[in-house]
């Protein structure tokens, strides 16, 4: 007997259907999962979760600094600047970066790019003189302490801010 | 012919019978077994603080964002970023962040336009990152399944899977993604994933000198982050649009957006 006409869309329709099933065991990987079954919004791949865990730690702070530095870092903590990181500084940003000359530890395997900036533009981001600054400054291990600010138009216009300061005792120089 | 009592019987039947598999549903709903298995409270989830009060503006967050997580220094984009609200006493209200103030505010002229003191009735510093929404759009709109939000509470984005096409950029509504230049995938704030996840601070956290911003378990008794949000008034961006964010804001105002 002949077979239907039917028949054939029907098959067309479930190899399709066979066909998408097996790509899609082939080609979603294996890791692919959703923790405690939250399907709307943690499906995901574990490689990835991986992936953002085991991004390189750069921004390391006086702790790390402190291991060859440790005057450096003696003075910074004594003096009013003692919560600014080593980083907010030597950081280069707007010159070209020299590499750190020494091997560091071996979970910070690049070498990090390291300079002093002590422009009059990076000392104004907190001691420019602007009407909505805080006037006082709280996190200092001397308590409540009035914050330093001045009017960059009067306050020696054009003169680096680091030939009459030291930026480590937060002092006179 | 059916009787009064033959419909209200048969009426009944429908809606127990409807009843059963909805019931069925709620019953095998994974994220409720889930949760007699393992209780709320051992459900790490991370939340963030930000004192407005204590924001100077130096921006030195947003460039030590930028250093920590690789997204190139020069381009117009950010994972964090501070914005200036200024208003002014004819009731404008001017709102700069100029390249995300990674090079801070040294100057009160928004715009290039100078703003005299006598002028401006409050102004201050809002420090902005991705919010972490409990029910993140971004997520749901992913036609790629390239982003996911972890156990934890951190969205991440996927970036071998992510195809760019930028519907989570369009559909955040708090404009926390960008599309990265160099990656060529969306990309946002992950609370440092790889520093929070190892006992550290968030870079952020670190480079801020006047301690604005903190971050913690949201339902850990021992956490900054919980004493704060459970003990003084705090406030999240734009409600409104049900994401329950995570970033939580103390001293916002209400004309930041």
């Amino acid at each position: 007997m002949k077979m239907s006409h039917a028949w054939r869309p029907v098959i067309l329709v479930v190899g399709a259907a066979v066909f998408l099933l097996i790509f899609r065991t082939i080609y979603v990987p294996s890791d692919f999962t959703a923790k405690n079954g939250d399907y709307k919004y943690q499906w995901h791949s574990l490689r990835d979760e991986k992936y953002w865990m085991d991004y390189p730690v750069k921004h390391m702070g006086q702790e790390f600094c402190g291991q060859c530095h440790p005057d450096k870092v003696e003075k910074i903590t004594a003096s009013g600047h003692q919560k600014v990181q080593c980083e907010s500084c030597h950081a280069m940003t707007s010159k070209p970066a020299t590499k750190h000359p020494v091997d560091l530890k071996e979970d910070f395997k690049y070498l990090l790019e390291i300079g002093v900036d002590s422009s009059r533009e990076l000392c104004k981001r907190c001691h420019a003189k602007l009407p909505y600054r805080p006037a006082e400054y709280s996190e200092s291990s001397k308590g409540t302490v009035k914050f330093k600010m001045i009017d960059p138009k009067i306050h020696n216009a054009g003169i680096e801010c680091v030939t009459c300061h030291d930026v480590h005792t937060a002092g006179f120089k | 012919m059916v009787t009064r009592r033959d419909f209200i019987k048969a009426g009944l039947l429908t809606v127990a019978g409807m009843a059963i598999p909805i019931s069925a549903l709620e019953m095998f709903k994974p994220e409720a077994m889930a949760s007699l298995v393992r209780s709320f409270s051992e459900k790490k989830r991370w939340a963030f603080v930000v004192d407005t009060n204590k924001c100077v503006g130096c921006g030195m967050c947003a460039k030590a964002c930028k250093l920590e997580n690789e997204i190139p220094f020069d381009a117009d984009v950010q994972r964090t970023w501070v914005e200036r609200y200024i208003q002014l006493k004819d009731g404008d209200v001017v709102i700069d962040s100029p390249k995300g103030a990674r090079l801070g505010f040294t100057s009160n002229d928004p715009y290039g336009h100078e703003i005299k003191d006598e002028e401006i009735t409050k102004e201050f510093f809002v420090p902005k990152l991705c919010n972490q929404c409990e029910k993140p759009s971004c997520v749901q709109v992913c036609p790629a399944g390239a982003t996911y939000k972890t156990e934890d509470g951190v969205s991440l984005v996927d970036r071998s899977w992510c195809i760019g096409c930028g519907y989570c950029i369009t559909n955040c509504p708090y404009y926390a993604r960008f599309f990265n230049p160099v990656t060529n995938t969306a990309d946002k704030c992950t609370f440092c994933y790889h520093r929070i996840t190892k006992g550290k601070n968030t870079a952020c956290i670190d480079a801020c000198a006047f301690g604005v911003r903190k971050i913690g378990y949201i339902n850990d008794p021992k956490s900054e982050v919980f004493k704060i949000i459970s003990t003084q008034r705090v406030a999240v961006l734009k409600p409104e649009y049900g994401n329950e964010p995570h970033v939580f804001y103390l001293g916002l105002d209400h004309i930041v957006r």
